[in-house]
C-alpha cells in the first residue's frame, strides 16, 4: 500500500517539472517588468536542487532498499517440519502428581489447594450468616465493637461469650463447625 | 463395532465403548493436546488430570469422558465403572463458519469459526502397560542392527 502512494507523489511531482519545463518554454512564466536582457541560452538551469532535497527528506533514505532488508519466509514449511515443532516434549501438557482425594469429603483435590466441594459448602453456610448479620444491623457501618458468636438450635451462649453480639440461626449445627 | 458371536472356548473380548461429541466450540489443535495427555490412561486418572487442567476443552472432554463411562455401565455391560481404560481419544475437524475480519485501508480477511469433534474409545480391563524405551536403547538396537548385515551365500 505505501508503494503505491510512492509512485503517485513521483508521478505528480514529475507532471509539475514537466508543466514548469513547458512554461519557461513558451515565455508565459516571467512577469513582465524592465528587466536586465542576457544573450545565453532559452532553457536556464532549474533551481531543482531543494525540489530534490525536498523530495528525498520526505522519504525515508533508501526506500527501495528497506523492501529488501524486510524479513520473509523463503519456502513453506512442509507438515513434518510443523508438526515436529507442535509436538515437541516441551509443548505438550505435562501430567499432574499432586491430585489426591480430600479427607473430609472424598472429592478430588490438588495437595497445596483447598478442596472445591468443602469450600462451596463452607462459603453458602457464611452466605446465610451474612444476610442474618445484614438483616439485624439494618444498614452499612453499623456493626458493633464487640465480638461475634453464632449461636445454633438448642445452644446457649458460655460463659466466655458473655460481652459478645450474639447471631442466631434457626438450624442446626452442621458437623464441620466446631465450637 | 460389530463382532459375530463368540464361541464358548474363545477367551472373552473384553467389552468397548465408542462415544463422541460435535460441533465442539474449540480448535482441533488445541484439544489435541489434551487428547494426547490422557490416551492409554485409566478412565480415573484422566478424568482426575482434565478436572484439574485449565483448558476450555478440559471441561468439556471431562463431561464426555463421564457420559460415556454412564453409558458402558448401563447398556454395554460393563461391570464395574472403574475398570475402563482409554484406548482411543483423538480430535477432528467440525465445519467451520466464515466471517470478515476487518483490517485497515479497506483491507478485508477471512476469519474462521473453529468447531472440533472429540471421539474416544473405552474398553474394559487395566490400561496397558507400554515398555518405556529410552534413546540409549534405540541407538543401540540401531547399531546392533547395522553390524547384523551380511552378504547372504557369500564366501
Amino acid at each position: 500500500m505505501m508503494k503505491l502512494a510512492v509512485l503517485v507523489h513521483n508521478l505528480r511531482v514529475s507532471l509539475l517539472h514537466i508543466e514548469n519545463r513547458l512554461l519557461q518554454v513558451a515565455g508565459l512564466d516571467r512577469q513582465l517588468a524592465p528587466a536586465l536582457a542576457v544573450n545565453g541560452p532559452s532553457l536556464l538551469p532549474q533551481p531543482s536542487r531543494e525540489d530534490e532535497e525536498q523530495q528525498s527528506s520526505e522519504q525515508p533514505p533508501g526506500i527501495f532498499d528497506s523492501i529488501l532488508w524486510m524479513a520473509a519466509p523463503k519456502k513453506r514449511r512442509t507438515i513434518e517440519v510443523n508438526r515436529t515443532r507442535r509436538r515437541a516434549e516441551s509443548k505438550l501438557i505435562k501430567v499432574k502428581t499432586n491430585i489426591e482425594p480430600c479427607p473430609e469429603c472424598g472429592h478430588l483435590k490438588q495437595k497445596h489447594i483447598l478442596c472445591g466441594f468443602c469450600y462451596t459448602k463452607v462459603r453458602r453456610e457464611t452466605a446465610l450468616i451474612r444476610e442474618r448479620i445484614n438483616a439485624m444491623e439494618g444498614g452499612p457501618l453499623r456493626a458493633p465493637t464487640m465480638e461475634t458468636v453464632i449461636i445454633y438450635e438448642g445452644e446457649r451462649p458460655s460463659q466466655q461469650d458473655k460481652d459478645k453480639r450474639i447471631v442466631e440461626r434457626a438450624r442446626k449445627r452442621p458437623a464441620w463447625f466446631s465450637y | 463395532m460389530m463382532f459375530p458371536p463368540q464361541l464358548p472356548d474363545e477367551p472373552r473380548r473384553p467389552a468397548e465403548v465408542y462415544h463422541c461429541r460435535r460441533q465442539i466450540k474449540y480448535s482441533k489443535d488445541k484439544m489435541w493436546y489434551l487428547a494426547k495427555m490422557i490416551r492409554g490412561m485409566s478412565i480415573d486418572q484422566a478424568i482426575a488430570q482434565l478436572e484439574f487442567n485449565d483448558k476450555k476443552g478440559a471441561k468439556i472432554m471431562k463431561e464426555v469422558l463421564l457420559e460415556a463411562q454412564e453409558m458402558a455401565v448401563r447398556s454395554h455391560n460393563v461391570e464395574y465403572k472403574s475398570n475402563l481404560y482409554l484406548a482411543e481419544s483423538y480430535t477432528g475437524k467440525g465445519t467451520y463458519l466464515k466471517r470478515i475480519r476487518y483490517h485497515g485501508r479497506g483491507m478485508f480477511g477471512i476469519m474462521d469459526k473453529v468447531y472440533c469433534h472429540y471421539f474416544v474409545k473405552l474398553v474394559e480391563g487395566s490400561p496397558p502397560k507400554t515398555e518405556e524405551r529410552t534413546s540409549l536403547d534405540q541407538a543401540k538396537e540401531y547399531v546392533q542392527g547395522l553390524k547384523n548385515r551380511t552378504i547372504i551365500h557369500g564366501l
